[in-house]
């Protein structure tokens, strides 16, 4: 329990680390751009641009600019809008990073949920129809990218089954209302969803054709009970393996589903933010998700040695 | 003499053994690839792909830039097998440029990806030490980052901003190496790690090869088959990459036929005219398909477990 707790907080101060070397290192990238913010204001003068390199401290040298920048960082503030004064970053942020985390949340569980059950159907009906119908989707599922799925998805909801969904999926204005979160988490889910599936459907034959799992069945034990306590636990270590990638995929991800969706998440941001040049947060944003990533990781991490008494920290 | 009897005896118990026959890596593995349909089918649209792309390069049915060929969002008819966009131009040409790209942006990412993680790989794990530790640290640390975030902003520094490579194919794939190489890096390190003890590389030590020779004549063709397999699942990775910063509308500009910005395009006029976005993702995902097949069917080839 020491050794977790000592191993929770190791990981803390690299995530931290990590976090701020990577928005450092987009920090000092974007701040290469020659010029400055303000010279596509048509109509500013010079004075009021002064003005305004000298309210956002861009009017000092790039060392000094990147220690009050990290002094921000190191305080929770990130700063300022660049195309929108006097909006602040890090709330703004943390309100969309609820709505992402929630559509990705959603995402999570199509991809877990769905994966797991077409793995472990596949698997107990090896070369039944069965595996063959579970095996080829995942095989196809895997390859096709998310925004293909979402096109897709807006094409039969929106427009094919308009007369069903009354277009309350899309057509909703503002965000907020359940019905609109089904059918992009499902899209942000499937591809990652095929691929848990396979996974999970190789790891069930070899766990299946253990001694330990034909020792449960010789008991009498009901087959839920084989099936869920004694094989699909041990499944499903290979499975948390590769939740670490599949998180950072769902992030990269939610980038175009929610540009697709009209998400107002940090995804849509980002994107808008790069377009418009407001580069505060554009590096705000990278550092959240360095953050989310970083903590999503650890979480995977911790509930590791849950499923697998044999990891200890 | 006496002797013809028991010569003949072993001949005879020959035949009843299997003799192992002299293969190498790469034969072996194209033997096993052939088995696999799947891949085999893969290998077949991948072939059809590269054909598409040359083509494209000297004739397409129309050029791919050409607005107004006929009425703009017109269905498939027999001109224009595929319709028209949003500007009338001939879809089925674009798909054609299009291909082109993906081979582009797939093969280019996947040589300089190989480029880039060889070398790093082969150093980290072969001399060990203080650079092992360096270079573990940058693979380890980027694990846990949405690099291809950076790669987009990399994208965008690099062209837009500092104007250093025009917006093109060739600074997405710059982006997508630099940010992706860490994966090649990873393999080849665990693998020079391991083939250092072997004694293979003892004995070429021993004849006093240098450690250039050793690294590239005895360590390198022996890691060669996962390697061949990353590099394979790096040409998916690096087109879905182009296609989602073209749809994002910050990838290749806007004459360019990129499948992504094809689906951006077609998107906004999809209640009416659905062909405009079916052809490139359709197009997009059969590609990625193909790959990760072939993929798939490489590493089995390659892995000896699955050895007959």
């Amino acid at each position: 329990m020491r050794g977790t707790v000592f191993y929770i907080g190791q990981r803390l101060i690299l995530i931290a680390v990590t976090t701020v070397l990577v928005s450092s290192i987009v920090f000092l990238l974007l701040h290469q751009i020659p010029g400055n913010a303000f010279l596509n204001e048509t109509r500013a003068s010079p004075a009021s641009i002064a003005a305004a390199l000298k309210h956002y401290g861009l009017d000092k040298p790039l060392p000094e600019q990147y220690v009050r920048w990290l002094n921000g960082v190191v305080h929770g503030n990130l700063g300022e809008s660049l195309v929108n004064r006097g909006v602040m970053i890090t709330p703004l942020l943390i309100r969309e990073t609820s709505v992402s985390a929630t559509v990705g949340f959603f995402a999570l569980f199509v991809t877990i949920g769905l994966g797991l059950l077409l793995g472990v159907l596949a698997a107990l009906r090896q070369n039944t129809w069965v595996d063959y119908v579970a095996s080829s989707t995942a095989v196809i599922g895997y390859s096709i990218p998310s925004f293909v799925i979402a096109i897709f998805g807006l094409l039969v909801f929106g427009h094919y089954f308009y007369v069903w969904t009354q277009g309350t999926v899309f057509y909703n204005p503002g965000w907020g209302d359940w019905t609109q979160i089904p059918v992009p988490a499902i899209a942000l889910g499937l591809p990652y969803a095929a691929y848990v599936a396979r996974i999970t459907r190789a790891s069930m034959l070899e766990t299946i054709r253990t001694d330990y799992v034909r020792t449960a069945w010789a008991k009498g034990l009901r087959a839920q009970v084989v099936v869920l306590r004694h094989a699909l636990r041990n499944a499903l270590i290979p499975v948390v393996t590769i939740l670490g990638p599949l998180i950072t995929g769902i992030v990269t991800g939610s980038v175009v589903i929610e540009n697709i969706f009209g998400i107002p998440g940090l995804g849509k941001e980002f994107v808008t933010s790069i377009l418009a040049r407001d580069y505060n947060i554009v590096i705000g944003v990278f550092t959240f998700y360095a953050a989310l990533v970083g903590l999503a990781n650890l979480t995977v991490d911790v509930i590791y040695p849950a499923l697998d008494p044999r990891i200890r920290y | 003499m006496a002797q013809a009897a028991p010569v003949a005896q072993p001949e005879l118990e020959l035949a009843t053994y299997e003799v192992p026959e002299q293969v190498t890596l790469l034969t072996d593995a194209a033997r096993r690839l052939r088995r696999n349909r799947l891949a085999l089918a893969g290998a077949v649209i991948i072939a059809v792909l590269f054909v598409v792309a040359l083509i494209s390069m000297i004739w397409t049915p129309y050029p791919t830039w050409l607005q107004a060929v006929g009425p703009t969002y017109q269905g498939p008819s027999p001109q224009h097998p595929l319709g028209l966009d949003q500007a009338g131009r001939d879809i089925l040409s674009r798909i054609m440029g299009g291909a082109l790209i993906t081979v582009q942006v797939g093969v280019g990412s996947a040589l300089i990806v190989s480029m880039i993680g060889i070398p790093l790989g082969l150093i980290a794990g072969f001399y060990r030490g203080k650079v092992d530790t360096a270079i573990s640290f940058v693979i380890n640390i980027w694990y846990g980052i949405p690099d291809l975030l950076v790669a987009l902003i990399l994208v965008f520094v690099l062209s837009d901003a500092l104007h250093l490579i025009p917006r093109g194919v060739f600074v997405i794939i710059v982006a997508y190496s630099l940010t992706r190489w860490m994966d090649v890096a990873r393999l080849v390190r665990g693998q020079a790690l391991a083939l250092r003890e072997r004694d293979f590389v003892e004995a070429a030590r021993m004849a006093g090869a240098r450690d250039f020779a050793m690294l590239f004549r005895h360590i390198l063709p022996n890691a060669l088959g996962p390697i061949i397999v990353q590099a394979t699942f790096a040409i998916p990775a690096a087109v879905l990459f182009e296609a989602f910063l073209s749809f994002l509308g910050l990838g290749l500009p806007p004459p360019t036929p990129s499948w992504g910005a094809m689906a951006a395009d077609g998107y906004h006029g999809m209640d009416f005219a659905p062909h405009i976005v079916l052809a490139p993702t359709i197009a997009l995902s059969i590609t990625l398909m193909a790959f990760n097949w072939l993929g798939d069917g490489l590493r089995d080839a390659f892995d000896p477990r699955m050895k007959r």
